[in-house]
C-alpha cells in the first residue's frame, strides 16, 4: 500500500494547497506539485499518471469533472505500480468527491485501510448528465422530434433557442454521445448528421425487489415498509400518487419536474453507491458500510441526503430502505422509423442518410432484443 | 480570504452578493445560506459577529435591523480580522444603504464600498517568455537578494508581497515562461486583478509577447494589464515607449537586477491594483 497520500487543490489565489495529507509528517515541495499538475494538463484525457521526481515515486489521479483537484499516492521504493493501477483511480475518485462535497468526512488513513473507492460512471449515471446540462436536454428533445438532423442545422436551431451565440453544439451533444443516445457521423460529401439511436426515460420505480426480499428476511418490518411505499405511489384519494405512465405532456405528470431531481440523485457518486446497495434489500448503516466499503459516517450522510429526495427512509430501528427507486432506462426509439420515411419522401434527407440510420439502429438493437 | 459576501433582506432574499473567488462548497452554498439567514434573523446575536464551519469554509454572519450579513471565508483566516471587516460592512451598510434597500431603491456606491472592505487578497500574475526576468522581478519586489543565474521556474511559483494595498494582501504568481508550460497560463491567470507582462526589451521578444497580451485580454478581460520593458541596462534595449507602442498597453521601464527600481515598481503595481478595482464592476445580483 502507498506510504502516503496527499490531496492537492489549485486555488486561484493561493496556488497549490495540500488540503489533506496522511501521514501528517509527509511533505512535498512546490516543484513536485507543479510537475505532476503539468503532466496531467498535458494530456487532458489521461487521469492516472506515474511519475518519479527527485527520487519520489508518485501515482497521481485527476477526475475530469473536478479539474483543480489531484489525489496523489506516494509509493514505497519497492512497490509495484502495475499492481496498484486498478485500485488507485477508485480511491482517488472517492477522495476528490468527498473533498468537494463534504471535506470533514475525508479520513485518508481509513480510506487507505479499508480500500474504499468509487467506480466509474455507470450507464444510468451517464444518462443523468444529459438532464443536468440544460442545453443537452434541449437537443435531445429536438432530435426526438426530428429523428435525424444535420449538425449545422441543429447548431443554428440551438443558438436561436438559447438566444446566444456562445452556446456550442459540440458541448451540448457530448453527454448524448457519451451515453450512446446519438451517433454523429459524416455521411457522403461532408454532411455531418446527428442520428437518434436510443431514447431514455427517467422515473421512480417502486422498489419491488427490496420489498420481496424484506418479506422473507425481515417479516416484522415488511408490512410497514410496503405501507410506506404505497403511500408514495398510491395514497388514498384525494391525494394523487406518483404515476409515471401519465404521458409527460399532461400537466399532472410528475415526470418533467422529477426528471432533473432523479438525474441529480443518480449523478451524485457517493449517494449513488449507497442507493445501489439498497436496491437489493433494506440494510442497516453497518451493513451498507460493509458492502460498499464506505465508512459508516459517509454512508449515514448519503442516507440523509437520499431521504431528503424521497428516495430512502428509515423503516425500522436503524434499518434503511428505498421508498422509490430512481431509474434511467434506455429504449428503442421505434417512433423514428416513420420520421425517416417521411423525411426521405420529402427529400429532406438523402437515401444514404436514411439507409445509414436504419443500419445504426439495427446494429444497436439487433443484439439486445 | 473573504471569498464571497451576501446581504439578505427581510424575506431572506439576497439583496446584494459578490463572489471574489470560487469556494469549493459548490452549488449547495447559496441555498444553505438563504435557509441559514432565515434562522439567524430569528435569534438575537446582540450585534455580534459569529461564525461556523461549512463544508471546508467558514461562514461569518451578523444581523442588524432586518438585514443579515454573511461572508464565506477560509478556515485558515484570522477570525478577529474577518470580524473586524464584518463590523465595518454592517456599519457602512446601515449608515448609507439600509434605507435605500428598504425602499427597494438601487444601492449605488455599495459595490465600491464593499470592495474597499472585503477585498482581502489581490492576485498579481507575472507573465512573459523564458529568461526575460520574471523571477528576478519577483525577488526584487519582495526585497530579496537577487540570484544572478537563470534557474528556470517550473509551472508556477507563488509568493506574498510584504506590502499591502488597502489592507489587502498581494499574492504574486510567477509563471514559468518556457513554451512547454504555456498550456498552464490560461488556468493560472484566472482571477488575477493585475497581470504584468514582462519583456526583455528586445524587438524579437516584444513582438512575441503581443500574443500574451491577447491571451490575457481573452482570459481575464477585467484585469488591469501592464507591460514591463526590462533589462534597460543593456545597450540594445528598446525604449519603454517603443515597447508600449508595440504591445498596446501602458509599459514601464525596469532593471530588475537593480534594487533601486524596487519602490518605483511597487508604486506602479499599487496604482494598477487600485485602477483595476475601479474598473472591474461586476453587476450585483
Ligand atoms: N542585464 C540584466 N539581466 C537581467 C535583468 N533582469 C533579469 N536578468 C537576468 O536574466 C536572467 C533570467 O532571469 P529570470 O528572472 O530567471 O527570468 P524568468 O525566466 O523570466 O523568470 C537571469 O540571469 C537574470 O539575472 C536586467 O534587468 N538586466
Ligand atoms: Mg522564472
Amino acid at each position: 500500500m502507498p506510504q502516503a497520500i496527499f490531496v492537492v487543490h489549485l486555488d486561484d489565489y493561493q496556488g497549490f494547497v495540500v488540503e489533506k495529507r496522511h501521514p501528517f509528517s509527509f511533505s512535498l515541495n512546490e516543484k513536485i506539485l507543479n510537475l505532476i499538475f503539468y503532466e496531467h494538463e498535458k494530456e487532458e484525457k489521461e487521469n492516472l499518471r506515474y511519475s518519479e521526481i527527485d527520487n519520489v515515486r508518485i501515482v497521481s489521479f485527476v477526475d475530469r469533472a473536478r479539474p483543480r483537484w489531484m489525489a496523489c499516492f506516494v509509493l514505497t521504493a519497492d512497490e509495484d505500480y502495475e499492481g496498484l493501477k486498478e485500485e488507485i483511480p477508485g480511491m482517488g475518485r472517492l477522495i476528490i468527491e468527498l473533498m468537494v462535497e463534504n471535506p470533514e468526512l475525508v479520513h485518508l488513513d481509513e480510506i487507505l485501510e479499508s480500500h474504499s473507492s468509487l467506480g466509474e460512471a455507470s450507464e444510468e449515471q451517464r444518462y443523468a448528465q444529459i438532464f443536468l446540462t440544460p442545453s443537452s436536454g434541449l437537443v435531445l428533445e429536438k432530435i426526438e422530434n426530428e429523428g435525424v438532423e444535420r449538425a449545422a442545422k441543429l447548431s443554428i436551431w440551438l443558438k436561436s433557442q438559447v438566444q446566444s451565440d456562445s452556446v456550442d453544439l459540440r458541448e451540448s451533444i457530448l453527454p448524448l454521445m457519451d451515453s450512446g443516445i446519438v451517433n454523429v457521423e459524416i455521411i457522403g460529401k461532408g454532411i455531418e448528421a446527428v442520428f437518434l439511436v436510443k431514447d431514455v426515460f427517467a422515473y421512480r420505480a417502486p422498489p419491488v425487489e427490496a420489498i420481496t426480499k424484506a418479506r422473507k428476511s425481515m417479516p416484522g418490518l415488511a408490512a410497514q415498509y410496503q405501507q410506506r411505499v404505497a403511500e408514495f405511489f398510491a395514497p388514498p384519494p384525494p391525494s394523487r400518487g406518483y404515476n409515471p405512465t401519465i404521458p409527460s405532456d399532461d400537466p399532472n405528470s410528475p415526470l418533467v419536474e422529477d426528471r432533473e431531481k432523479i438525474a441529480r440523485v443518480l449523478s451524485k457518486k457517493i449517494e449513488y453507491k449507497v442507493l445501489t446497495s439498497l436496491r437489493d434489500e433494506p440494510l442497516s448503516v453497518r451493513e451498507i458500510s460493509n458492502r460498499t466499503l464506505l465508512q459508516e459516517e459517509i454512508v449515514q450522510n448519503a442516507l440523509f441526503s437520499l431521504e431528503s429526495e424521497n428516495v430512502a427512509a428509515q423503516i425500522g430501528e436503524g434499518i434503511w430502505a428505498l421508498v422509490t427507486n430512481p431509474i434511467m432506462e434506455s429504449f428503442i426509439p421505434e417512433f423514428v422509423l416513420p420520421l425517416i420515411a417521411d423525411k426521405l419522401s420529402n427529400d429532406e434527407i438523402t437515401p444514404e442518410i436514411a439507409r445509414r440510420h436504419l443500419e445504426i439502429l439495427a446494429e444497436k438493437w439487433s443484439g439486445e432484443q | 480570504m473573504i471569498r464571497s459576501l451576501y446581504i439578505l433582506g427581510q424575506q431572506s432574499n439576497v439583496i446584494y452578493s459578490k463572489e471574489y473567488a470560487k469556494s469549493e462548497s459548490g452549488e449547495g452554498l447559496v441555498e444553505f445560506l438563504v435557509n441559514f439567514a432565515h434562522f439567524i434573523s430569528s435569534v438575537d446575536l446582540e450585534g455580534k459577529t459569529e461564525y461556523m464551519g461549512f463544508s471546508g469554509t467558514r461562514i461569518f454572519y451578523a444581523a442588524r435591523r432586518d438585514f443579515v450579513f454573511m461572508f464565506v471565508a477560509d478556515k485558515a483566516d484570522d477570525t478577529a480580522q474577518i470580524e473586524e471587516r464584518m463590523t465595518q460592512l454592517v456599519d457602512a451598510f446601515i449608515k448609507d444603504f439600509a434605507t435605500l434597500a428598504e425602499a427597494n431603491l438601487p444601492l449605488e456606491g455599495l459595490d465600491a464600498k464593499v470592495d474597499e472592505i472585503a477585498v482581502t487578497m489581490v492576485k498579481v500574475a507575472i507573465l512573459g517568455y523564458a529568461g526575460v526576468g520574471k523571477t528576478t522581478t519577483l525577488h526584487l519586489l519582495r526585497g530579496e537578494t537577487l540570484p544572478l543565474v537563470h534557474d528556470p521556474t517550473i509551472g508556477v511559483s507563488i509568493k506574498k508581497l510584504p506590502d499591502e494595498v488597502q489592507n489587502a494582501n498581494i499574492v504574486l504568481w510567477d509563471l514559468a515562461g518556457q513554451s512547454r508550460f504555456s498550456i498552464l497560463w490560461a488556468k493560472m491567470i484566472a482571477n488575477a486583478q493585475v497581470v504584468i507582462i514582462v519583456t526583455d526589451s528586445t524587438l524579437e521578444n516584444v513582438l512575441r509577447s503581443k500574443k500574451l497580451v491577447s491571451l490575457v485580454k481573452e482570459e481575464v478581460p477585467e484585469a488591469k494589464v501592464i507591460g514591463i520593458a526590462n533589462k534597460q541596462d543593456l545597450p540594445t534595449a528598446l525604449t519603454p515607449e517603443r515597447v508600449g507602442q508595440i504591445l498596446g498597453i501602458a509599459t514601464y521601464e525596469l532593471v530588475a537586477i537593480d534594487i533601486s527600481y524596487r519602490d518605483r515598481l511597487i508604486q506602479i503595481i499599487r496604482k494598477a491594483i487600485l485602477e483595476g478595482k475601479g474598473e472591474a464592476k461586476p453587476v450585483p445580483a
